[in-house]
């Protein structure tokens, strides 16, 4: 059966249209003294109901694509829109997102209840029906019994959850963090974030998270942009973004790695000694014979008292541990090779039966499999 | 580079050696047992201020009670109340009263309708050039002095003066623009417009600009977030602006004693003619106290209305 071309036309632009809550492209933000764009060329597009993480250091940009992205700032260049309509075509206060701010923002003079039905009042939601929603929200974010307290008499973390509630109350289209969590101590964090995501599942509501602690990411996202100098580096699903990463940047981002700097090699690199450290290139383009740098993660290095042991890697050398720090549930070696000068190899190592098994200045074996170390292009 | 624990060329900043010197000299005058006396210490200087401002009002509450001697121009020996029971039977004084405090709430509203939206763009602009071009709007009337200011609105406001030589080029007046009770309010706004807005810019300047860009997404547009975020994110500047502006405006008087022309006293102008022209300090030190009461009971029903907490000073209650 043949369909109509333009009717075909028609469905397919709405069904993107339905399906993409987000879509950004080539949005630059220049703020000119000279310095280079905070946000250079940012293109991604986010799908109705997913998690999407904006991660990176201090200063990449993030908080300034959010702020682009719920319509505070407008672009110095490039294209936002939100279900469809672009941005800007509204003042803040009409739009249909929810955002929770780096230092929550909540009202002091109010409850947390009345922080709660605030948007409901401003979106002059029914009179009569916002007791019975406020209450819905906040048990939502657990907190039926807190309604009638001041904000200065909750919690950091019930503050939180009143921030969390107030963002969402009026049902937006899209909610914004940024950063939200990055005051709460180690062990709240990861109680909310997966309160977050929790939450977000409940609601089905498309959500954009800045952070740049990377578990969090990798914890409660759908999806991952890494950011770093305003630039994307990848834009990925976090389990490929850290399996995969596709360069340096990100490679180093996440995870705890060992880099080793030599030549492209057929199969590998070579060392400054010209033996060959098995891997596999990553870096579009590399040639044999350039500089590269090797990356490898802590928890893909094997280690073992005698090379027999390593018999299902690829690549096997003799180290001397350096150093040992003991992180709890694991530990990690430092350690050294004679054909690698001035690389230290972080290892990290499980073993729920012994214990301290090396000692600093012991002689052991490392090795990996060709597929973990991944070669990139030298940075310059 | 390395670091030598012993390495001479190393000196402690002189500051730090000057205010050890400072506290090895302090602990001779004041050695640290008498610690929990400090306290008390740092606090003498304000008790002897305000212990004089006592001893001074005891003094007028002491003069108050007697009356002039009109034969001897000295106080009479006896004490009476006959001071405030002329206060309270002569139509004069009530008016003159009734003008004060009318004048300083006006005082206080016009003030903080045009302090307000001041001390807001000054804290808020993005831009430095905005606000130092405030600023220096701000500070400039504060060096010139009451008396000079006032001189300077009698000579703009005057029957031949710019304001008049405008309505002339358009063909109305010349007004009386002078020597009426709005044009007393006018110079007293102009003076107290620096103080309220001293007043509310640290207060608007405690609140997060990202509170209001939260209301804003939150639905609240400009007006809105004015009225249920900042304004009452703001009260304790508001009040304590409210507060100083109608005290000093309550008790003012080079604005209505100039601008006023004699006809529109206020309480301070009436104290001054019985201690300096009629030299009846029994009946001024009276109406000074009365003009103290007066202060205290409008702070005091301000503060009640408010909230003692208010002045954004110690903790948030
Ligand atoms: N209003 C502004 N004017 C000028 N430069 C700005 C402005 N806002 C941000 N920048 C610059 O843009 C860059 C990105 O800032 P941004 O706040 O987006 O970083 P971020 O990734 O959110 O960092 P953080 O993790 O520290 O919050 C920084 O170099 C910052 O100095
Ligand atoms: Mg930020």
């Amino acid at each position: 059966m043949r369909a109509s071309p333009i009717l075909s036309e028609v469905t397919k632009t709405a069904v993107a249209g339905q399906s993409h809550a987000v879509r950004v492209r080539d949005v630059t933000m220049d703020f000119g003294s000279g310095s280079s764009p905070a946000v250079d060329r940012a293109s991604f597009d986010l799908e109705k109901g997913k998690f999407l993480t904006i991660l990176g250091p201090s200063g990449s940009g993030k908080t300034t694509l959010l702020r682009m992205i719920a319509g505070f700032q407008r672009p110095t260049r490039g294209d936002i829109t939100i279900g469809g309509k672009p941005v800007d075509a509204a003042p803040p206060h009409r739009r249909s997102v929810g955002m929770v701010f780096q230092k929550l923002a909540l009202f002091p003079h109010m409850t947390a209840a009345e922080n709660v039905a605030f948007p409901l009042k401003m979106r002059r939601f029914n009179p009569a029906k916002t007791p019975a929603r406020v209450r819905e929200f906040l048990d939502l974010v657990k907190l039926g019994d807190f309604g009638g307290r001041r904000v200065n008499e909750l919690s950091g973390g019930q503050q939180q959850r009143v921030a969390i509630a107030r963002a969402l109350v009026f049902e937006p289209e899209l909610l914004l963090l940024d950063e939200p969590l990055a005051a709460l101590d180690r062990k709240l964090r990861e109680e909310m974030q997966l309160e977050f995501r929790r939450i977000q599942r409940e609601l089905g509501v498309t959500t954009i998270n800045v952070t740049h602690d990377q578990r969090e990411a990798l914890v409660v996202s759908d999806d991952i942009i890494v950011m770093d100098g305003g630039i994307i580096q990848q834009h990925a699903k976090p389990v490929e973004m850290y399996r995969a990463p596709e360069n340096l940047f990100v490679s180093s981002f996440l995870g705890v790695s060992t880099f080793i700097d030599g030549q492209v090699a057929e199969g590998g690199m070579h060392a400054a000694d010209g033996s060959l450290l098995r891997g596999t290139p990553v870096s579009v383009g590399l040639q044999t014979g350039q500089r590269g740098r090797g990356a490898i993660r802590a928890e893909q290095i094997r280690i073992d008292q005698d090379q027999g042991g390593l018999s299902h890697c690829d690549t096997v050398l003799q180290v001397a541990i350096k150093d040992v720090i003991f992180e709890g549930e694991r530990l990690l070696y430092t350690a050294a090779s004679p054909i690698l000068p001035g690389v230290d190899f972080q290892i990290y190592h499980h073993d729920p039966e012994a214990f301290d098994l090396y000692e600093v200045g012991q002689q052991v074996w490392i090795g990996w499999k060709a597929g973990d170390l991944k070669v990139f292009k030298a940075a310059d | 580079m390395t670091t030598d624990p012993d390495n001479s060329d190393f000196r402690y900043p002189l500051r730090w050696r000057l205010m050890d010197g400072a506290e090895r000299l302090l602990e001779i005058v004041w050695p640290r047992r008498f610690g929990r006396f400090t306290g008390w210490l740092l606090l003498l200087p304000a008790l002897l201020l305000v212990g004089i401002l006592v001893l001074g009002l005891w003094q007028m509450a002491e003069s108050s009670l007697h009356v002039l001697d009109r034969n001897t121009f000295l106080p009479s020996e006896e004490y009476t109340l006959s001071n405030y029971g002329t206060i309270w039977q002569s139509a004069t004084y009530f008016k003159v009263i009734w003008r004060s405090v009318q004048g300083a709430v006006w005082t206080v509203v016009f003030t903080l309708l045009l302090a307000f939206p001041f001390a807001y763009v000054l804290v808020r602009t993005p831009r430095a050039w905005v606000r130092k071009l405030l600023l220096i709007a701000l500070f400039l009337p504060f060096f010139i002095g009451q008396v000079v200011r006032a001189y300077g609105i009698l000579i703009v406001l005057g029957t031949s003066g710019a304001v008049n030589d405008v309505f002339g080029l358009i063909g109305v007046g010349p007004y009386r623009l002078l020597f009426n009770f709005p044009a007393v309010v006018f110079g007293l706004v102009q003076y107290m417009l620096p103080f309220a807005v001293l007043m509310l810019a640290p207060a608007l300047t405690s609140i997060p600009q990202e509170t209001e860009t939260a209301a804003s997404s939150l639905g609240a547009n400009w007006l809105r977030s004015m009225r249920h975020v900042v304004l009452p994110m703001a009260k304790p500047g508001i009040v304590g602006a409210s507060l100083v502006v109608m005290t000093l405006s309550l008790t003012d008087f080079a604005m209505p004693a100039m601008l006023g022309g004699g006809s529109q006293d206020f309480i301070a102008n009436a104290i001054y003619d019985q201690f300096f022209r009629t030299a009846d300090q029994g009946l001024g030190s009276a109406l000074a106290l009365l003009l103290v009461a007066l202060g205290s009971v409008l702070v005091a029903v301000i503060i009640g209305l408010f909230g003692a907490g208010t002045l954004g000073m110690g903790e948030k209650k």
